[in-house]
């Protein structure tokens, strides 16, 4: 037989340590409050890039030519009746340049393509990508646009869209990386003073960055809005959530096992929510909707987790009720433990996979899972077990105070004889 | 249960995930991407791309035919051909040897005939590929890029210009003529058929997949119903009714011009009539009337509109009350033009017409139509009568290229991540580790067999759920897999140890599902959007996952017991 590692020695230790991260984030909830994603907020949320025009194209043909430019390629799908129809894909390794690019795009019937001065020998990779906005080709002329080459030709920086935007009233800008293409994260507050919010603060910022920066310079990459009915009723819908689930683990789990291992399963989940709180408050990670659907899974992976390795310790005393109890759990986790370590690996492989592979608000989604699923693995031991131990504990001592009361009051008859 | 009969059940899942995932097969993989963007246009957009293809293909024929070009045309139209041998077969006439210009054309009595066949073939070939579309795993807005929006009813700013509080079934009347209000424009969101549907009591939910350009989508949805009547030019409408016969595209859709001049006078307008389709959707009749360039009366006259019935005839008609100023208007124009037409239009479209016979003054009475069509122009008409405030409380925009970006983005995550996982379980299991991977690779094909059999939409949250229920899924291998080798290591057997590793871990395996599944499932009837879409793929993964780690893989290990005749169990390192 292997030999058995007592894991009940550091449960104490572990304990405190668990309680002291959960304090630390409550009081940072408390005191810094999440950094609320658009989903919380009423107001507007908009990507902008500060970027030169790099040329601009027009279609004359019938039918439908739209232009679509991703990080590696520039799409174009030509639509409708009467007209070639085909999808042309131009992709940035066969086209590397801007006037390569526009050379091929020139090429197709009905098309006319100038390029600005100075791009032509710029790689077609500072191309910003068309994310939002009408991208059908027509007669009127579709500007794309570049980012800047290099510093020389960067024209804007986080105090002067700042400055361009101050008349808006209670704004918010962040600069997203890498500073050098000039793209920002534009926050305005919905004060619910003008019914029409949403469509006037989109047209404002524009407006406001277009008079600073010129008007062919800015591109509008994403526009969320939020109004304030909708964030309040999300808060709420998803406070009630978490509870109901937890109160319906807590029913199943009761009816299977006993109800010292419900409640342990419960608390090692609400543990687990408590460290990724505590996480997400310090690390000044956007909380979205994706935080609370990486909140939710660390919910089911760490019952999941918790739910074998109990199933494994009431077997294991059901085959020995003689032995003290602690022993068995200790026993009962070392056999687990191969389990434990080849699964969570199994599981981290993929969330590394998306940490690695992912960008932008998956990824912290993914990172989030990360710290939610460590904890959760921890707290099947540390939480969950350790409870269970202890309440078995103090079963114990009440039976025995139970059994010396009585058995005082059996033995002073005979005192008395 | 014998090995056969579950052998048998395997397949037959396999089989029916696999009738579940052929649209999604047949849309993302067989349609090229051009006809995709006709397909999720509106129908009516899908009828103006048959006709115009039609008539360019007959155009193209007739040149070629009068121009004595034999050649074989067999690779350039084979739809045609088709078409052409099936009218060949229909006449009992013999085919032709060469499928030239001239042996196609010949197929048919008259050029009419061929358009119509060409037309209904082409528009088959769309409204089929809409259905698959239909049909196929719909990605969601993160992927596919487009627009979401939430609009909100304003009763209270309704309720301040009629005047009194709305009733409950006056609120339910308004946001239902809201609905029918932006159905009514469901073509002009761009090119793909957009999602509307109400949410709750007062708000409406519109999703246009592909376009992204707040500024438009806000004027069509914001935009009130623009309601006119017109009178009709009855002699000019005549003359470009037989103008159309000759020349069925001579009207430029985009600008409503006639490409000859002297058709419609200087100064009037051309529209197009429609009436609704079986969906309830506008659908072109194919008609064009010619109207006077100004509406004889504005709709925000009408006060209220109701359908009743004729008591003599017993036919619907539809009623409706002006406002004093619009009654005398109205009375003006139909006493100078008793016998013309007077045209209802909506958002530029011709909704309805009816002769006048009679000067009307304000209470005005149209019949002559079916019971459907009095209770649809009514509504129409009261749209314009109370529009119901509308405010957009949620939008969110993204690019259809973002939502490329983001699929490149999670297709490598999710075919490394799960490769890691893999190759993992070979190196640590052995020949067990195989036999996980086939059940892991069997469990994702039918996890997305769900998802596509529910009507359930495909985003970044539900790829990360399926991502991590992988991972999840590989522990009910594992608890399985760490039996067997115990019980290997007290000296079973082979059988032995793989029924009693599969008997003990049954328990454990389910109660950690189904207390995974009970969350998730609750989660997915509560939540929306994103915690949606995650919980019910990470519902539908452990559901599946049971079945591929408790089903599949043991009759997997039970057909190389009896099969194969292996002895041993190869399931990881120093273990015989």
């Amino acid at each position: 037989m292997k030999r058995v590692i007592r894991f009940s020695r550091f449960f104490v230790p572990a304990v405190i340590i668990s309680s002291a991260l959960i304090l630390f984030g409550l009081y940072g909830y408390f005191t810094k409050g999440f950094n609320l994603g658009v989903d919380f907020q009423a107001g507007i949320n908009q990507t902008v890039q500060l970027a030169l025009p790099a040329m601009s194209a027009t279609y004359t043909d019938k039918g439908n030519a739209e232009v679509r430019i991703s990080d590696s390629a520039l799409t174009l799908v030509l639509s409708g009746a009467e007209s070639d129809e085909k999808t042309l894909v131009f992709d940035f390794k066969t086209y590397p340049t801007i006037g390569d690019l526009a050379k091929a795009l020139g090429g197709v019937n009905g098309i006319s393509v100038s390029v600005e001065p100075g791009s032509e020998a710029l790689p077609a990779t500072l191309l910003v990508p068309t994310y939002e906005g009408n991208t059908f080709l027509s007669s009127a002329g579709l500007v794309i646009h570049r980012a800047p080459k290099d510093a020389s030709e960067q024209f804007a920086d986080i105090e002067q869209v700042r400055q361009a935007l101050s008349s808006l009233g209670n704004i918010g800008v962040q600069t997203l990386q890498p500073a050098s293409q000039q793209r920002f994260l534009v926050r305005v507050q919905d004060e619910g003073t003008d019914p029409n919010f949403a469509a006037n603060a989109r047209a404002k910022v524009k407006a406001g960055l277009e008079a600073k920066f010129g008007a062919d310079r800015v591109v509008v990459i994403k526009t969320d809005v939020v109004g304030a009915r909708y964030s309040e009723s999300l808060t709420r819908r998803v406070f009630w959530l978490i509870l109901g689930t937890l109160a319906l683990i807590l029913i199943y789990s009761m009816i299977r096992f006993k109800i010292e291992y419900a409640i342990g399963a419960v608390l090692a989940v609400v543990h687990d929510a408590l460290i990724m709180v505590a996480f997400i408050v310090w690390s000044g990670m956007e909380f979205n909707t994706q935080s609370i659907a990486a909140i939710l899974t660390i919910l089911g992976y760490s019952i999941n987790d918790t739910i074998v390795q109990f199933d494994r310790v009431r077997e294991e005393r059901k085959l020995r009720p003689n032995e003290k109890f602690e022993d068995v759990l200790n026993e009962s986790l070392t056999i687990m433990l191969g389990r434990t370590i080849i699964t969570t690996f199994a599981t981290l492989l993929t969330v590394f996979s998306l940490i690695v592979f992912m960008s932008g608000s998956n990824r912290d989604f993914a990172i989030a899972l990360l710290v939610g699923m460590i904890s959760g693995t921890y707290s099947t031991v540390y939480i969950a077990s350790a409870f269970v131990l202890w309440w078995d504990n103090h079963k114990e001592k009440r039976e025995k105070a139970k059994l010396a009361k009585s058995g005082s009051q059996a033995s002073q008859p005979a005192v008395k004889a | 249960m014998s090995k056969t009969r579950r052998l048998i059940i395997v397949i037959a899942v396999l089989a029916i995930c696999f009738a579940f995932l052929y649209p999604s097969l047949q849309w993302y993989f067989w349609t090229p991407k051009e006809d995709q963007a006709i397909a999720v246009g509106s129908r009516e957009q899908i009828r103006e791309y048959s006709r115009r293809t039609a008539y360019s293909i007959v155009g193209d024929l007739k040149a070629k035919a009068a121009a004595g070009d034999t050649t074989d045309l067999s690779k350039e139209y084979p739809l045609e051909i088709q078409l052409a041998k099936k009218a060949y077969k229909d006449s009992g006439r013999p085919l032709p040897k060469v499928w030239n210009a001239e042996s196609i054309l010949g197929a048919y009595q008259n050029e009419k005939a061929i358009f119509d066949a060409i037309e209904a073939k082409y528009r088959e070939k769309m409204l089929g590929l809409k259905s698959v579309h239909g049909r196929a795993l719909q990605l969601g807005l993160d992927l596919a890029g487009g627009m979401s929006v939430v609009i909100q009813a304003d009763f209270q700013d309704t309720a301040k210009r009629v005047g009194h509080e709305l009733s409950a079934a006056e609120r339910e009347d308004a946001i239902n003529r809201a609905l029918e209000t932006l159905n009514n424009r469901i073509d002009q969101f761009g090119l793909s058929e957009p999602v509307i549907r109400r949410q709750g009591a007062d708000q409406i939910y519109v999703e246009i997949p592909g376009t992204a350009d707040p500024d438009r989508i806000n004027s069509i949805i914001m935009g009130k119903g623009n309601l006119a009547f017109y009178i009709v030019d009855t002699d000019a409408t005549t003359a470009l009714r037989q103008y159309l016969m000759q020349n069925p595209l001579g009207v430029d859709e985009k600008t409503m011009t006639v490409a000859q001049a002297g058709i419609v006078p200087e100064g009037k307008i051309v529209r197009k009539v429609y009436t609704k389709d079986s969906y309830g959707l506008d659908e072109f009749t194919g008609e064009y009337m010619v109207l006077e360039s100004t509406p004889g009366l504005d709709g925000s006259h009408i006060q209220s509109a109701t359908v009743s019935v004729d008591s003599i005839t017993g036919k619907p008609e539809t009623n409706f009350v002006l406002d004093k100023e619009g009654g005398q208007i109205f009375y003006d124009l139909t006493s100078n033009n008793v016998g013309k037409t007077l045209a209802v239009v909506l958002d530029e479209r011709i909704k309805s017409y009816a002769v006048i016979q009679e000067p009307i003054r304000e209470s005005v009475r149209i019949s002559g139509f079916s019971a459907d069509e009095a209770q649809s122009l009514a509504t129409l008409l009261r749209t314009a009568a109370l529009p119901v405030t509308l405010s957009v409380v949620n939008q969110q925009a993204i690019g259809a290229s973002l939502g490329e970006d983001a699929i490149r983005q999670g297709e490598k995550a999710i075919i490394i991540g799960l490769l890691a996982v893999f190759l993992f379980m070979f190196a640590y299991y052995k020949g067990a580790g195989v036999n996980a991977t086939i059940a892991q690779i069997i469990n994702l094909y039918i996890m997305l067999a769900v998802l596509s059999a529910f009507k359930l939409t495909l985003s970044l949250p539900s790829i990360a759920g399926f991502v991590l229920t992988i991972g999840m899924a590989v522990d009910a291998n594992v608890v399985i897999f760490e039996r067997i080798k115990e019980e290997l290591r007290a000296g079973k057997s082979r059988k032995a140890s793989i029924d009693a590793g599969f008997h003990k871990a049954f328990w454990a395996v389910m109660d950690s599902n189904i207390t995974t599944i009970i969350a998730a499932l609750f989660l997915a009837q509560l939540g929306s959007g994103t915690v949606q879409g995650f919980a019910m793929s990470l519902a539908i993964g452990n559901m599946t996952s049971l079945f591929t780690s408790l089903f599949v893989s043991r009759l997997i290990f039970d057909f190389e017991t009896d099969v194969l005749h292996m002895k041993h169990v190869s399931i990881g390192w120093g273990i015989k």
